[in-house]
């Protein structure tokens, strides 16, 4: 990086939320490795550190990491950890929570005591805010379209029966507001679907296994698939390059299989299991029906399909991350079949001491 | 129109929010919560009139006629007080209070203004388990019952609600005076309750911390617990809570002079045990035959209550909150009665008073209980 378009410079404190997460821990990594030597990790009591921990160690002589543990509903937490910090990469969510008020107050509540934190100290360069495609409607655009930052987010996030849509779309909304009405310096990121090790799952952008045989929804879909350290280094340049306040940048890798050819090389690199393809009309109408059903029933099954989200997750689209590479000079650093053999070597493992 | 608010909008808020708008004849004046970006985002997702963020703000401005306290449990005594003291009938989640004394009072003060409240002991109102009670009523166990075993039981497991539970040494459950237990017991001792007759029954409690919790450095939160709650020697019943124990059953069993009855509320079903046996090899062919015909039995009705779009996971809620609302509308009688749930805060006080608390002998305490009850 060219340290004359740089926000910051290696001293300069920086805070990362979620940093033991499974992308946090690979930020954290990045940012050391491109020389920043004061780091404050936040995480909570509950975390697992030790990846942060063993990476303290490793850089004790280079750098000063600081572990803060605490929670970011505390407002007290968040004050104290954002003072004197010059940019804060926000990375803590509730990922994968099923209820509707713990995603949002793990989400939009914890963001809302660091917007209000950061302005108490009125230091603070840029708040990076790492949100998530679930927020994009994909709704009114025709199939095979490319789906790209100008692209609109979900306007009744509520109604896609998706609690982590919801509250990323109300993340996204509470700090964009804060950047209107106080000015506060921020670079929204919005990153595919993340993989590699840690994170070993099959992304529903794919298929579920909900019903005791894997329903394989994708087909020929591209789905947008970001390595962990490609998305990692994303953020981390969002976070570091100047002239970007207020920007959003969609975060996915060049070269993305389809649904159809990443579960051929899934099956034939991890595990053999039985698979049974839904063509989309199939797929969309089975949505429709079950959210037709849902009202009908006054809820008696959540309507966790519906057509919002068949338009989000299995319509057939397009996605570019030429923005981030024009503006951010990002360069996929971890090529996509790399990134797949890390990926599926660590998924063996799992199958294997599952 | 019974105008209802809501006060406290964490989860279980959505559970209340979708139920009372499959209420006829109610509708959602307010909600109300010290975070209003929670009350807001509860208000946005249901049918909500307006948001708050103080409470005296909602009952005054939104002037409802029932308020469902729905805060973590320390707070509910005294929210319930103000929401009587303005005039409001109160549905309280459970625990209903945090004492027997608290739960005294406030039905006291809803006495004294007329007013009514109830407990969220919704499970005692899913089918089943009123399926349960009308057999009951029918006089099918052939007398009162002689014992009850209730299950209620919870996975606790290394991540989720047990890891910040652990990591969190303020987390509010801790405050609790049974902590964890407290939090969560209600329902199964709330079962027991319902068929126990005397107002002081004994209770012999035995606790400790399971071997999981203390491999994670838990001292203080008793997950396994074991109870013997004797009626005046007339009835009597065991209830379990177990974390580790699998599977984790929300079970209850009664069984009267002639019949007993087994409720399983995970499966929504419920099994008639004969008393009567048949004679000789009868009894090894003919009872499994008829187990299995009561088995398709319950999935029948299952089923039915399916299709017919009245299978909800909350119906048990659906149906307490129907109940309640016109037990004011009509003036007829509340479908708690306060006995009950004066009697469930009792036999909590009585299990938390005996449980070991940080680093006290639960084997030493267990001997001196039982030499009590022997002697
Ligand atoms: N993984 C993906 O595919 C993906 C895709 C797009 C966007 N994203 C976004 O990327 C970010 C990181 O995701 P991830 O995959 O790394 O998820 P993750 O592994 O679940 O990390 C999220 C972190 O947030 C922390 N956190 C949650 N609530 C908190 C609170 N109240 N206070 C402090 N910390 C809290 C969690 O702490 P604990 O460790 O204590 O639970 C966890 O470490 C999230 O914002 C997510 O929405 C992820």
């Amino acid at each position: 990086m060219q340290s004359d378009t740089l926000l910051i410079s290696p001293d300069d404190l920086i805070l990362i939320t979620g940093a033991a997460g499974f992308i946090g821990s690979r930020l954290v990594e990045n940012l050391l490795d491109g020389g920043y030597r004061n780091l404050r990790c936040f995480a909570r009591p509950s975390s697992a550190g030790g990846r942060i921990e063993a990476l303290s160690d490793l850089h004790r002589d280079r750098a000063r990491i600081e572990v803060f543990k605490g929670n970011l509903l505390s407002p007290e937490d968040c004050a104290a950890a954002t003072k004197d910090v010059a940019v804060i990469f926000h990375l803590a969510a509730a990922r994968g929570e099923k209820s509707f008020p713990d995603a949002f107050m793990n989400s939009v509540v914890t963001t809302r005591n660091l917007l209000e934190a950061s302005l108490l100290h009125g230091c603070l360069l840029r708040f990076v805010n790492v949100s998530s495609f679930v927020v994009y409607t994909n709704m009114q655009k025709p199939t095979w379209r490319l789906l790209d930052e100008s692209c609109p987010i979900e306007k009744h996030p509520a109604q896609r029966g998706d609690a982590y849509c919801f509250a990323k779309v109300k993340q996204e909304e509470i700090v964009t507001e804060y950047g209107k009405k106080f000015g506060l310096p921020y670079v929204i990121v919005r990153p595919g679907y993340v993989y590699g090790p840690g994170n070993e799952g099959i992304t529903g952008r794919v298929g579920i296994g909900t019903f005791g045989v894997f329903l394989h929804l994708g087909g020929s879909n591209r789905v947008p698939f970001t390595y962990v350290d490609n998305c990692a280094d994303a953020i981390a340049l969002a976070g570091l390059k100047q002239g970007v306040d207020g920007e959003v940048f969609n975060v996915v890798d060049d070269n993305l299989p389809s649904s159809r050819q990443f579960l051929r090389l899934y099956k034939r690199s991890v595990e053999r299991f039985r698979s049974i393809y839904v063509p989309h009309a199939l797929s969309y109408g089975l949505c429709y029906l079950w959210e037709l059903y849902s009202k009908w029933s006054e809820g008696q099954l959540e309507p966790t399909f519906n057509r919002r989200i068949w338009h989000s997750y299995w319509k057939k689209s397009r996605y570019s991350n030429a923005k981030i590479k024009m503006r951010l000079g990002w360069m996929q650093k971890v090529a996509t079949q790399d990134g797949f053999r890390r990926y599926f070597e660590a998924c063996r493992r799992r199958v294997q001491s599952a | 129109m019974l105008k209802v608010a809501i006060v406290g909008c964490g989860k279980i808020a959505d559970s209340h929010a979708s139920q009372i708008q499959r209420v006829k004849g109610c509708e959602i004046v307010g909600v109300c919560d010290r975070e209003p970006l929670m009350a807001k985002q509860l208000y946005e997702r249901f049918p909500v009139k307006q948001y708050f963020s103080d409470l005296t703000t909602l009952l005054s401005e939104a002037k409802p006629h029932v308020v469902h306290v729905i805060t973590p449990p320390e707070s509910h005594f005294d929210i319930a007080k103000i929401c009587l003291e303005w005039g409001c009938h109160v549905y309280v989640e459970k625990p209903f209070a945090i004492s027997e004394s608290q739960a005294r009072r406030l039905i006291a003060l809803a006495n004294e203004r007329g007013l009514k409240v109830t407990a969220g002991h919704d499970d005692q109102f899913s089918h089943v388990a009123r399926r349960m009670r009308t057999l009951v009523q029918s006089g099918f166990l052939g007398g009162a019952p002689v014992h009850m075993e209730s299950y209620y039981c919870y996975e606790l497991g290394r991540s989720g609600y047990a890891g910040a539970l652990l990591s969190d040494k303020n987390h509010w459950v801790r405050r609790l005076p049974g902590k964890l237990l407290h939090n969560i017991i209600s329902h199964g001792v709330a079962r027991i309750a319902e068929y126990m007759t005397s107002a002081s029954p004994q209770v012999l409690a035995y606790g400790f911390v399971s071997p999981l919790l203390r491999g994670l450095g838990e001292s203080e939160i008793i997950d396994e617990l074991r109870v013997i709650i004797s009626d005046e020697e007339r009835t009597t019943a065991y209830f379990t809570f177990s974390s580790q124990m699998r599977p984790a059953l929300h079970q209850f069993r009664v069984y009267g002079p002639k019949n007993g009855l087994v409720l399983n509320q995970d499966q929504e079903t419920l099994i008639k045990l004969r008393g009567p046996r048949y004679k000789s090899y009868v009894e090894k062919f003919l009872p499994p035959a008829m187990l299995a015909g009561q088995c398709l039995e319950n999935l029948g009705t299952n089923l039915r209550r399916f299709l017919v779009k009245d299978f909800h996971m909350k119906s048990g809620m659906k149906y307490l909150i129907e109940s309640f609302y016109r037990s004011i509308v009509e003036q007829t009688p509340v479908p708690i009665p306060y006995r009950e749930i004066l009697l469930t805060a009792k036999i909590m006080d009585a299990i938390f008073a005996q449980l070991p608390m940080e680093g006290s002998q639960p084997q030493q305490r267990l001997t001196s209980a039982v030499n009590t009850l022997v002697v």
